[in-house]
């Protein structure tokens, strides 16, 4: 098992649920959109983003279904459960006051 | 809910789905990113080939999401079994001898488990037993601290607000006609409602009901669960069937289910109610406040604590004071305690139960410091099957994991021996708790402690586990794990300091059973005042109903002539009791002429028993002045006793005894002392006591016990003797023939028990701690092959290396033999009360377990330092 740290699977996960949260979406899409929405700064390695999503499935945050892609290809899609939204709000409070705090100190002085 | 738990479970169930669903999921992601090459310009083949260039290693990925999966969990676990099972098939010697280790220890505490568990920790089998509680009258001021009940005080009980109800008991012994040998049966005679305060039902038929404690009622019994199986084979037809007793037709109404009773030193044979008992029931004992033969047991009322129950039952001794001050004078001070039952059944046993539990701790300990060296011994050879596998790729967590999981499989393995063993050795301990507590019934395996051993087998397993998981290779860096790992250094002082903890408890183990042994073997050498050889004993207790008084008298008079008649009986005699029987004789008051003592001192007490003139001859207690009783002196003639050496210091140190009254019914009658004996012991354990002697022949006495000295094997008289006593009287029951030399032996047989059982737990802790010594010593040998072999090639003597093993190996046990010292000494002064004659820092048990100890360790270190001494230098430098 690779070890990640810890910061970087739990960012990973909050951008997932970000993700998941405008809709139903299969794999390819969540690494699409968290690519286009950072403007290319964040590129999601798909050794990290299955595992992530098989591991939040398991947790219960969101829960996958088949279904046609906009090619009408079989694809897997991922939606957020009620416990995933919960999760997401309690996240992303957590990850604005962090960052934040990290801003805070590193400004400290240059100002 | 449901659907979280069904994705989870999916892994396990539908594997072959989710691994399709993963390989579609995964190949759809590679397709699209394909598809975005070619609209980028790629040709379509170069486009696959860049995207599966960029998505990465695909068997890498699916492992990743697969450990997300539960089934890997379940996985790693069957894994890690099979490679336990296989380990363990791959040596079956050590794990023979592992599971055996494991089983000593867990089969002693099982066993001791057991029995804490139905003695101190399971509720009683009784209706809210927490509720239940035994009156005591006590006379704190004359030291008295059980005095039992009369029937008018047990009604006056009955009215304390914070008792549901008060149910008298006592015991009584009645016999039995109506099968082939008249019987002597052990009889509880109870109120109507004693067995409905307690709840307890019947196995058979039914219990009493007030209608069967009404004078002139029909008499009923109910028999004792043990009774009932002994005597009637348990034969549920019994029910129904009548038999005489007190010269009435008592018919057998119901059976008990097996259950403790109270008090714990009588074995009941028979219940009866209150009012069928002829003593109890006489006018004018019911009518007599001081007439107190019975007990009592009280049901508390829910609700009530137990402080209120105490204030309520002061107020109670208080009025009663106030009412009746002479039967309560007030310089004796009086009042009444209720103790648990629990307690009242349990707390002879406390004591060495507690004692017997840390042992079996003990030796748990032992088992696992050395299992988890045997361990440790392994891992050397398995140091090789560590390295690879780790560097295969097992994560070190996943190497304890597999150690952990193949200690514990040794260890359920261990405890389910251990569990054969315990169950093996349950009727010792049955037979063992049933001197201390009538709760050793209750005993047995149940599923409480069956959860017990399982619970200690998987935590032992995981503690002698983590030793080697823990340390040795796998507590080094992968680095210094790769290069070889000489973690040789570091694994043997572990294995020393595991030695040295075997050392030191087993140690103290010794030292605790040596004590014991002491104790038995002082027992054993106690004087008791006359000589046990070629004695028989029995007892004979009279039919009530058919003797009284002065028929009494006479009847012992035929029977003592009778039984000296007997060929073969060199003497004969009867006593109330005789010396280390557990039936003592009654203290009871007197009163001396010349002697009287002011009201406030205690008014003397000493113990009195009945004796025929030819007794003392018989038992061999020497009369020292004056003369034994006379054959007239019988009913009617001039009341006459026999004082002991004791009694004659104590009351007359500067007078001639011999002439000197005493009264024993406050003066109404004063009897002439006629002879001085020598002193007996009544209990080894016990200072001899002031004793009175009275003649059999001139008082009517119900019971006597008969000594008879024979020129042969005493053992050969019964028949002939109770053939002597039915010529007498047909229907006469005679009992417990027993030599005097088994009775000395019975009277110590529970020290004897506890020593033993303490001997076995330290022999068991001995073994396995000299076991461990020469393994350690037998690895530190092999390490040191090649150095040996150096040594001697350098012109080291064999002796040398045999000392120099010797030193290394006796060093760990001395200083487990130093710290064990300690701990003894701190420890041993728990057994207090179990010792006699020695204290509990006895040197010479001290000075002989260390010898002991010292020899059995040099032996085990002997046999490996040997091996290193045979060492062919040319062939061990070769070897390394």
């Amino acid at each position: 098992m690779a070890q990640k740290s810890d910061l970087l699977q739990g960012t990973l996960d909050l951008l997932i649920l970000k993700t998941l949260a405008n809709g139903p979406m299969h794999g390819w899409g969540i690494s699409l959109d968290i690519q286009q929405v950072s403007r290319d700064v964040l590129q999601v390695n798909q050794g990290s983003l299955y595992p992530a999503l098989h591991r939040l499935e398991q947790q219960g945050l969101i829960e996958s279904e088949w279904g046609s892609s906009e090619n009408n290809r079989q694809a897997k899609f991922y939606r957020l459960t009620r416990s995933g939204r919960k999760q997401l709000a309690n996240e992303t409070e957590n990850w604005a006051r962090i960052s934040e705090a990290v801003g805070r100190v590193l400004m400290k002085g240059t100002t | 809910m449901g659907r979280r738990i069904r994705t989870r479970l999916a892994s396990l169930f539908r594997r072959g789905r989710c691994e399709r669903e993963l390989d579609v999921e995964l190949r759809f992601h590679v397709d699209m990113l394909t598809e975005q090459n070619v609209r980028a310009g790629m040709p379509r083949f170069e486009a696959r080939e860049a995207a599966l260039r960029a998505f990465g290693a695909v068997d890498r990925i699916k492992e990743d999401v697969r450990d997300t999966w539960l089934s890997r969990l379940f996985e790693t676990v069957t894994q890690d079994l099979r490679y336990g099972v296989r380990g363990v098939r791959r040596n079956p010697g050590f794990a023979a001898i592992v599971i055996l280790t494991m089983a000593l220890g867990i089969g002693a505490n099982t066993a001791i488990f057991s029995v804490v568990y139905a003695v101190l920790l399971k509720p009683l089998p009784y209706k809210d037993p927490d509720h239940l509680v035994v009156l005591h009258q006590q006379r704190p001021r004359a030291g008295v601290q059980d005095m039992r009940f009369s029937y008018k005080e047990i009604l006056d009980y009955r009215a304390a607000r914070s008792l549901e109800d008060v149910v008298e008991l006592h015991d009584m012994w009645f016999i039995l006609l109506g099968q082939a040998e008249p019987q002597r049966v052990a009889t509880s005679v109870v109120s109507a409602i004693f067995f409905d305060v307690l709840g307890v039902r019947p196995l058979y038929g039914r219990t009493f009901q007030p209608s069967d404690d009404k004078p002139g009622a029909p008499a009923v019994l109910v028999l004792s669960h043990r009774y009932w199986q002994h005597t009637f084979g348990a034969d549920p037809s019994v029910v129904g069937r009548i038999f005489r007793m007190n010269d009435r037709p008592h018919q057998v109404i119901g059976v008990l289910p097996p259950l403790p009773h109270y008090p714990v030193d009588v074995d009941v044979d028979v219940y009866m109610p209150a009012s069928a008992c002829p003593f109890r029931s006489d006018p004018t004992m019911l009518d007599d406040r001081d007439g107190r033969m019975m007990r009592a047991i009280a049901r508390i009322r829910p609700n009530v604590t137990p402080q209120k129950a105490r204030a309520d039952l002061d107020i109670m001794a208080a009025r009663l004071q106030g009412e009746y001050p002479n039967s309560y004078p007030a310089d004796r001070g009086y009042r009444t305690i209720a103790v648990p039952l629990q307690d009242e059944l349990t707390t002879s046993f406390k004591m060495t139960l507690n004692v017997l539990l840390g042992t079996a701790g003990f030796v748990l300990l032992i088992v696992c410091a050395s299992i988890a060296n045997l361990l440790l011994a392994r891992m050397v050879r398995r140091e090789q099957e560590v390295v690879v596998r780790s560097a295969l790729g097992a994560s070190r967590g996943r190497l304890v994991r597999q150690l952990l999981t193949e200690s514990t499989l040794l260890a359920l393995a261990g405890g389910l021996v251990g569990l054969a063993l315990a169950q093996f050795g349950l009727d010792l301990l049955v037979a063992f708790a049933g001197r201390f507590t009538t709760r050793a019934v209750e005993i047995a395996i149940d599923r409480h402690v069956l959860a017990y051993t399982l619970v200690m087998s998987v935590i032992t397993g995981l503690l002698f586990g983590s030793v080697p998981a823990l340390t040795g290779s796998l507590g080094l860096t992968p680095t210094a794990r790769a290069s070889g790992g000489r973690s040789t250094q570091g694994r043997l002082r572990i294995r020393s300091t595991l030695i040295v903890i075997q050392v030191a408890a087993s140690f103290m183990l010794l030292i605790g059973a040596g004590l014991t042994i002491r104790t038995v073997i002082k027992l054993q050498q106690v004087d008791p005042g006359f000589s046990t050889d070629d004695i028989v004993t029995m007892r004979i207790d009279l039919n009530f109903s058919k003797y009284r008084g002065q028929r009494a008298a006479e009847f012992w008079k035929e029977i003592d002539q009778r039984i000296k008649a007997v060929p073969g009986v060199v003497r004969a005699g009867g006593a109330g009791t005789f010396p280390l029987n557990d039936q003592g004789p009654f203290s009871q008051p007197i009163r001396i002429k010349g002697c009287e003592i002011s009201e406030n001192a205690g008014r003397p007490t000493a113990a009195v028993r009945h004796a025929t003139p030819d007794y003392f001859a018989a038992i061999g207690q020497p009369v020292l002045s004056g003369r034994t009783f006379l054959e007239g002196e019988t009913w009617g003639t001039a009341p006459v006793v026999i004082v002991n050496r004791s009694f004659a210091r104590h009351y007359w140190p500067e007078r001639d005894p011999i002439g000197q009254q005493i009264s024993g019914d406050d003066g109404e009658r004063w009897s002439t002392v006629v002879g001085v004996v020598a002193d007996t012991k009544q209990q080894l354990t016990e200072p001899v006591r002031d004793e009175i002697y009275i003649p059999t022949f001139q008082v009517g006495f119900l019971a006597s016990s008969w000594l008879v000295r024979s020129t042969f094997d005493p053992t050969l008289m019964e028949r002939e003797i109770r053939a002597a006593v039915h010529s007498v009287d047909p229907d006469q029951p005679i009992h417990n023939f027993r030599t005097l030399a088994e009775v000395r032996s019975a009277s110590i047989a529970s020290p004897k028990l506890t020593a033993t059982l303490l001997g076995i737990f330290g022999l068991l802790a001995l073994l396995i701690t000299a076991a461990g010594i020469a393994g350690v010593v037998t690895f530190s040998v092999n390490q040191r092959t090649q150095e040996f072999g150096v040594r001697m090639a350098l012109g080291a003597q064999r002796t040398n290396v045999v000392t120099m093993v010797l030193r290394q190996g006796l060093q760990l046990v001395l200083i487990g033999l130093a710290l064990g010292m300690a701990g003894a000494l701190v420890l041993t002064g728990v057994l207090t009360t179990l010792l006699f004659g020695i204290e509990p820092t006895d040197g010479i048990t001290f000075i002989t377990v260390s010898m002991v100890f010292v020899a059995v360790a040099a032996i085990a270190c002997f046999v490996p330092a040997r091996r290193a001494a045979s060492v062919d230098p040319m062939i061990a430098l070769r070897v390394g």
